[in-house]
């Protein structure tokens, strides 16, 4: 018994010393697991959907290109089913403890605020690529996003609409975290600007009917509307509203394939203001990602397809200069830190794009308007 | 003045749409006695059966309608003969039926989300027509929201009331060991309301899937506002099914009107709380115990 | 491993809803569609209260569980008028309106966003902060909760709470007093429900309004039904089950698209086939097992019960009684006059107005006019539960007796005067409780033996002949420990080898002193037991006599006897 307490010691001796003395030999997992925590099922498994996807073609990049220094990746997403703080934690602590993930992918606020704490503790990278709500921001030390925030597009939105100069405000806007981000923010801009807010309503997410507020709307015989809604209710609501008769401009700050769809010829002239995800020859990256999307799911990637296969990226980026580092390096603080200590990254986007030390990401983000079904790129929107 | 004319006719319109969910759950409810929970992935099986036979086949809307009627009645009459039957032969209480509702429910919801993906579906190239009468606007489909649930309130009141089956609905639906004794085969009339039933959430089903496109999830509501509707209106009641609706949808708007929206979601039930309380029996309901 | 540790804590956080939840659903019957909502009342507090105004663990939970009960306890008023299919929906209401609330309220309550950087629990200066060192208090809170609600469910509260679910009515003619127990169950639901609110927003240091909609009611609801109503083991285990089920199911591995799908399907699937094999639930309801004491004990009683009153008094009488049910005259004028020791007989046509008669005066429907006394005490307009309590008890035409408990049960709910009805004295005088339940047995026993049943005491009462019902009637009217027996039918549709059982058991009654009524349709029975009759139509008596006066007047044998 003493021989193998001794021979423990001496092995942990020789461990911790040829730590130290060799900083070079990385400590490396097998494979590299990276957790994810989409809206997999309910009401708005839409989300969960893409993002998979987005994330699993990402990790099949890299893998195929050999993976994070030889290090094979692998995707293991848990479900937290349309943002049940809940279900986000019993995901995460499955990915702990089932795969030692050191990096998270998460979305939605109730689950991340919920497993912020722990992550915290333990010490886990997060990263979203999803809605922004500002309550987000700093909610972990390790947490950080590859999306603008919402509050920010919104703003982007009304001062497009306060260049055309438009007076009258009307808003319709999700009775959720982002939907009031954006209210407050861009009700402030407006008022300050000599606006008016001649319609204030509010929508729940994926909402059966909105008769009422678009009849409230009109009503106030606004300039424009501000579409303060996400996938897929702006294309719901701007057929809503066109077919109560109201031909004024629409602004927003969200399109995706889905929101096309559900809103057809009723979204022409649709004004949004948008993290730039446009893929083009211009842009190798992102066309590369476009085709590879449209080969392995048969549809065009919207942006948070995108965010969540560049989240990946980042990830594989981080790890690889915390792993340049050496030693015990597979820890999602050393994996943040990696990611502080130089907060540039590629960005599918295009170009690159800077973590701010709040955690967000300052992105590209750009006014776009829908023309004959397609968005149309109008004009880079420079952040506040 | 004109805000409210419109939001009346809003009113009218969804009220007709709740109206005409509350008739098929509340028949089934009614007469068999069973809370069919599944009710409401039965609703989006049959706005997804709308977008096949429309998108898929190319039939016109009216036989897309049409296939999603036989899909739905055919989907009820399964539930109840290999659901809810054998439960109910096994001597299985009210709850426990009701919570193998909710499995099944769980199970065809996901289901559909698996077929046919989980973003939503509307029909290529389909545009309704709007129209405007003085300040009020409203679409082709509204208008048809509001016409089939008056004709098909009415074609099921004619139903009821005229024919043989139909008459050994009611008795069952009055009393279901009354009927067995003056020789109805109640599990044929049970097998019969879940086809009529179902069969009349697909024609409300196809006009959202025509409004708004379909989602896998879109059911919940649809069988939570038809019960809501049943029970404002008074179990066991065709005409009471439809006050209620009409009734809900007239809340929720109107009441909208000076209200801020976000509290869409719960001024109905703001309303129904105190229906409840003054009138137990629902609106048109006689009492029971 | 934090994992399975983190499943146990939820195991004990849906432990502790599932069997709050049971109470009111499987054990008083009341099918109200709110927990999460209480659920919800119980974290936000704690949230609220911790964040806000800086409480320190226990008064976060202490306050979060009075406001809660209070709640809990105001549901209850609705509840005591409307019941079934409308109780769901104004509960369902409630529940879809506290959410509302709590979203909208965004000052108070954080909105979607909600409310995080809830302190973890303190112990000894020891934090609760990771799944291991919470487990041992959610283990704890959930012993707590447990043993409260079984120490409820198992008290004769608990079992007047089953009689109210088997039959309301016949639970208020036995002296229940219905909105007590509504209140007192709907406030420990809620307040239970709290506790676990509160752990859950300790334990995840952060409540939002998505984690009490009503799908978590609904998942509750699937808990009790799974793990089967009426028995709290039950809930533990349904909690067990479809906690830790879906973890398992995750554990299939399929394509990312449709894995966690596809585990909800397997999981529907599963719920329906579990409750295919098990319709009653995976536990299902017991009686409580009390051993019958020895006959040599019960002989004290049996001379107490048998103690002559005086004979001849007047006990009950109603005075110009008048009802009125919209156009329709039910009783108009009814004079009548009860004394101890006789056999009175109610005949008549149909719709004579006999169990209006009754249930007016026992207070089951309010007089339009005229008044009743009880041996010279006014008491028009008392409660029914207040009548059978003084003095005055009926039985029902359609029996409704207590069908899922035993008929012991059934004479043991009657029994008047019990401390154990009231919560205060189950929690706070056990040992008065248990000394009375011993008691209770002895009288009960000598109810049962009176009737002849003691050979069925632990028979349900769904399991009994139609003979033995009828007994049991009797003596559960008999064990309420009334004066004034108003039987309406007590025995239609026996033969007559039972009736010459049955006569002698009414006779020696009356013999006792009891004050006995009886609505009869057979002259045969009329003429072998009553003293006097009352042939009641149109709602007032037309004539009184002896039961041979009044077959031997050719009026009203054409109106009636023909």
């Amino acid at each position: 018994m003493l021989k193998r307490i001794g021979a423990a010691l001496t092995a942990a001796f020789f461990i911790t010393t040829s730590a130290a003395l060799a900083a070079e030999k990385p400590k490396d997992p097998d494979i590299i697991h990276i957790g994810a925590l989409f809206a997999m099922t309910g009401k708005t498994s839409f989300y969960g959907t893409v993002m998979s996807q987005g994330m699993k073609q990402a990790i099949d990049e890299i893998n195929a290109k050999g993976g994070v220094d030889g290090i094979k990746l692998e995707a293991d997403i848990e479900d937290h089913k349309g943002g049940v703080a809940k279900a986000g934690v019993d995901g995460f602590t499955r990915l702990r403890n089932l795969y030692n993930v050191q990096a998270v992918m998460t979305s939605f606020s109730p689950p991340t605020l919920a497993i912020a704490p722990i992550a915290d503790e333990q010490k886990i990278f997060l990263i979203n690529g999803g809605g922004v709500s500002n309550n987000l921001v700093g909610a972990s030390k390790y947490l950080f996003h590859n999306r603008s925030l919402a509050s920010d597009l919104g703003h982007a939105a009304v001062s497009h609409a306060h260049d055309l100069g438009l007076k009258k405000m009307a808003e319709l806007a999700w009775n959720s975290d982002a939907g009031d981000n954006i209210v407050k923010v861009v009700d402030e801009y407006w008022k300050k600007n000599g606006g008016t807010v001649v319609a204030s309503e509010k929508m729940d997410v994926g909402a059966a009917n909105i008769d009422t507020q678009v009849a409230k709307i009109r009503a106030g015989n606004p300039d424009f509307v501000g579409l303060w809604l996400f996938s897929p209710d702006p294309g719901v609501a701007a057929k809503r509203i066109r077919d109560f008769g109201l031909k004024v401009p629409l602004i927003g700050v969200e399109y995706t394939a889905d929101v096309q769809k559900l809103g057809g010829a009723a979204l022409e002239g649709y004004e949004f203001t948008s993290d730039y995800f446009q893929p083009s020859a211009d842009e190798p990256w992102s066309a590369a990602f476009a085709k590879g999307y449209k080969e392995r799911y048969h549809s065009d990637p919207d942006f948070y397809a995108a965010n969540y296969y560049e989240g990946v990226y980042v990830i594989a980026e981080a790890m690889k200069r915390a792993r340049a580092e050496g030693g015990d390096w597979y820890h999602g603080d050393k994996i943040a830190a990696a990611l502080r200590a130089n907060p540039t990254f590629k960005s599918v986007y295009g170009g690159s794009m800077v973590f701010q030390a709040n955690g967000v990401a300052k992105k590209r983000v750009a006014l776009f308007k829908v023309q004959n079904g397609n968005k149309v790129f109008e004009k880079y929107i420079e952040a506040k | 003045m004109d805000l409210f004319a419109q939001l009346f006719v809003n009113g009218l319109v969804n009220g007709s749409h709740y109206a005409l969910l509350g008739v098929g759950f509340g028949l089934i409810f009614a007469t068999t006695r069973i809370l069919h929970f599944a009710y409401g992935p039965i609703f989006t099986a049959a706005a997804y059966a709308a977008w096949f036979a429309a998108n898929v086949l190319g039939l016109p809307i009216a036989a897309a309608m049409l296939f999603a009627a036989a899909i739905a009645a055919v989907l009820g009459v399964i539930t109840y003969q290999y659901l809810y039957l054998p439960f109910e032969r096994g001597q299985g209480s009210s709850h426990v039926t009701l919570i193998a509702s909710l499995g099944l429910f769980i199970v065809l919801e996901n289901l559909i989300a698996i077929i046919f993906g989980t973003g939503g579906r509307v029909i290529d190239g389909y545009q309704y027509s709007i129209f405007l009468i003085g300040p009020i606007y409203f679409s082709s489909v509204q208008l048809g929201q509001v016409i089939a649930m008056v004709v098909l309130t009415a074609l099921l009141g004619v139903y009821l009331a005229r024919t043989r089956h139909g008459k050994a609905i009611l008795a069952t639906t009055d009393n279901p060991e009354m009927a067995r004794i003056i020789g109805i085969d109640t599990v044929k009339v049970s097998r019969l309301v879940f086809a009529i039933g179902s069969a009349l959430s697909a024609i409300p089903a196809t006009l959202i899937l025509l409004k708004d496109g379909a989602s896998p999830s879109m059911g919940f509501f649809a069988v939570f506002i038809a019960f809501v509707a049943v029970i404002v209106g008074g179990v066991g009641s065709l005409r009471g099914a439809v006050a209620g609706g009409l009734a809900l949808g007239m809340v929720e708007s109107l009441g909208l009107w000076k209200i801020p929206t976000e509290w869409q979601s719960s001024i109905a039930f703001i309303v129904l709380f105190l229906v409840v309380l003054l009138r137990p029996q629902g609106l048109f309901g006689r009492a029971v115990n | 491993m934090e994992y399975i540790l983190h499943i146990l804590v939820m195991v004990c956080i849906y432990g502790i809803l599932a069997v709050s939840f049971n109470l009111l659903i499987g054990f008083a019957g009341l099918f109200a569609m709110a927990q999460a909502a209480f659920y919800a009342f119980g974290a936000y507090a704690t949230a609220i209260l911790t964040l806000k105004l800086g409480l320190p663990f226990p008064a976060d939970l202490l306050v979060g569980v009075a406001i809660t009960a209070f709640i809990g306890a105001l549901v209850a008023i609705p509840a005591i008028r409307i019941s079934g299919t409308y109780l769901v929906v104004v509960t369902l209401a409630l529940q879809v309106i506290v959410i509302a609330i709590a979203t909208n309220w965004k000052s108070l309550t954080g909105g979607t966003d909600g409310l995080r950087g809830i302190p973890s629990l303190h112990i000894f200066g020891y934090a609760l902060d990771n799944p291991g060192r919470f487990l041992p208090a959610a283990i704890v809170a959930l012993g707590i909760c447990f043993w409260i609600a079984w120490r409820l469910a198992n008290s004769p509260f608990g079992r007047a709470l089953r009689a109210m679910r088997e039959n309301e009515s016949a639970a208020e003619a036995v002296g229940k007093n219905l909105l007590y127990m509504k209140v007192a169950v709907f406030a420990f639901s809620a307040g239970l429900a709290a506790v676990a609110g509160s752990l859950f927003a300790r334990y995840l240091n952060y409540v939002g309004a998505e984690s009490f909609g009503i799908d978590e009611t609904i998942y509750m609801l699937a808990m009790v039904i799974l793990g089967g109503t009426g028995n709290l083991w039950g809930s533990l285990v349904g909690a067990a089950v479809l906690v830790i089920l879906p973890e398992l199911l995750k554990f299939v591995t399929l394509p990312t698209e449709i894995a966690d799908k596809s585990h909800l399907i397997i999981y529907g699937l599963l719920l329906i086939v579990i409750l295919r094999l098990r319709p009653e639930g995976l536990l299902a309801e017991r009686s409580t097992m009390r051993h019958l004491p020895h006959v040599d004990d019960t002989s004290r009683h049996s001379a107490e019960m048998t103690e002559p009153l005086r004979k001849g008094e007047v006990t009950l009488s109603g005075n110009d009684l008048h009802k009125r049910f919209g156009g329709i005259v039910a009783v108009a004028g009814f004079n009548i006059v009860l004394k101890s020791g006789s056999i009175t007989g109610l005949i008549g046509p149909n719709g004579a107005g006999k169990t209006t008669a009754f249930n007016l005066l026992t207070g089951f429907l309010s007089l339009d006019s005229g008044n009743i006394t009880f041996r010279g005490r006014n008491i028009t307009g008392l409660k029914s539960h207040d009548i059978v309590r003084a003095g005055v008890a009926r039985s029902f035409q359609d029996l409704r007796l207590f069908t899922k408990m035993t008929a012991l049960e059934n004479v043991m709910v009657a029994l008047p005067n019990q401390a154990g009805d009231r919560v205060f004295d189950v929690f706070f005088r056990p040992m008065k409780i248990h000394r009375e339940e011993q008691d209770n047995l002895v009288r009960a026993r000598a109810v049962l033996d009176f009737v002849g049943l003691t050979h069925k005491a632990y028979e349900t009462a769904e399991n009994l002949s139609y003979a033995e019902e009828k007994l049991l009637v009797i003596g559960r009217l008999l064990a309420t420990g009334a004066e004034v027996f108003l039987f309406d039918e007590p025995l239609s549709g026996l033969d007559r080898t039972t009736l010459a059982e049955i006569f002698p058991i009414v006779r020696k009654l009356a013999d006792s002193g009891k004050t006995i009524c009886i609505i009869e349709h057979n002259l045969d029975v009329i003429k072998e037991l009553c003293d006097v009759v009352y042939f009641l139509d149109e709602g007032h008596a037309m004539a009184i006599g002896t039961p041979d006066q009044l077959m031997s007047d050719p009026a009203l044998a054409t109106r009636y006897f023909k």
